[in-house]
């Protein structure tokens, strides 16, 4: 089975990294951010790389437009990705980078898997709030995110 | 030593009073200041490393101080290092919002976590680091629980 990993750089990565004993037996691509730490990734843990710049890291402060341009922007790099490297998966632990390539393998009537942070103890990310109806499994890391939410599954955390 | 780390969003607050604290103690400190323009003075520093670098680093620290990040946090914690949280602010500008101070209380009622809430409490809580074990349980429930689901869709689709 074909695994395509999406998550930005920092924490995010931190977390997926985490579960990579998970996916074990399984081929695996990743899409991320664009980052000195993350040009490293291919040659350490061998799997294809894919990369999207981030523009978010360095200011805080994005108007509307540059966002909708940014995800419009993502969302035409990742179905080149998808198409491809024609994954069966697509699993996430966030964050917005996500949203495009999940809806993508939806339409194409693929399996997506959602993991919320472990940082996001009494309400979703924004990503997650996207990314929650249409998610075949989606895991929170506090049992107080899975009683709001009943598809929610709380089955332990990444620690 | 104290290691440093902020993520990938820059944290001037911290990394300049680290930096002042540095000065200080006899400790030898090292900071990872990712995008943050300032360079610390007294403090060894470098903006990013690898994965494993970081948590190299984190291994050989007496206690790792950091942002209310949830990567640098967990690096630390599963190196069995201290750690020190300091929460961004929202009013200056750090975080999009008040993330940080979610996690760090979730955390800090698990007992996994020391916090300085203001970067003046954080000289008392270096000091006072030595009074704090830390022991994490890692059950691995998780990554069996999304194994046993990546399994069984496996399965699924050769099946098809």
């Amino acid at each position: 089975m074909k695994i395509c990993l999406v998550c930005s750089q920092g924490g995010h990565l931190t977390e997926m990294l985490h579960l990579l004993d998970a996916f074990e037996g399984h081929e695996i691509v990743i899409i991320t951010h664009d980052a000195k730490f993350t040009r490293t990734l291919e040659t350490t843990y061998s799997f294809k790389t894919f990369f999207i710049k981030d523009i978010t890291s360095e200011s805080l402060r994005l108007d509307p437009l540059s966002i909708l341009i940014h995800l419009l922007i993502i969302s035409f790099g990742e179905l080149r990705v998808f198409l491809k490297e024609k994954p069966d998966i697509i699993i996430s632990t966030g964050s917005e980078i996500a949203i495009p390539i999940c809806y993508l393998a939806k339409i194409f009537g693929k399996k997506v898997i959602f993991i919320e942070s472990l940082c996001r103890v009494k309400e979703l990310s924004a990503t997650g709030k996207y990314i929650y109806p249409i998610a075949d499994l989606f895991f929170v890391q506090w049992k107080s995110l899975s009683c709001k939410y009943k598809k929610a599954k709380y089955d332990g955390t990444i620690l | 030593m104290i290691f440093v780390t902020i993520g990938t969003t820059p944290f001037l607050r911290l990394i300049e009073k680290m930096d002042e604290i540095a000065g200080k103690v006899d400790e030898k400190v090292i900071m990872q200041i990712g995008y943050t323009k300032y360079k610390p003075k007294n403090a060894e520093y470098f903006d990013f490393k690898s994965y494993q670098e970081v948590k190299e680093l984190c291994r050989k620290s007496k206690v790792v101080v950091c942002h209310g990040g949830i990567g640098s946090i967990i690096t630390a914690l599963e190196t069995e290092t201290p750690v020190i949280t300091v929460p961004r602010k929202k009013k200056y500008g750090e975080t999009p919002d008040d993330h940080d101070f979610e996690l760090i209380e979730a955390l800090l009622r698990e007992g996994l976590v020391k916090v300085a809430y203001k970067m003046d409490e954080l000289e008392d809580a270096l000091k006072n680091i030595d009074m704090y074990p830390v022991k994490i349980k890692s059950d691995k429930k998780l990554v069996n629980a999304l194994k046993d689901c990546l399994n069984h869709l496996d399965k699924s689709l050769k099946k098809r």
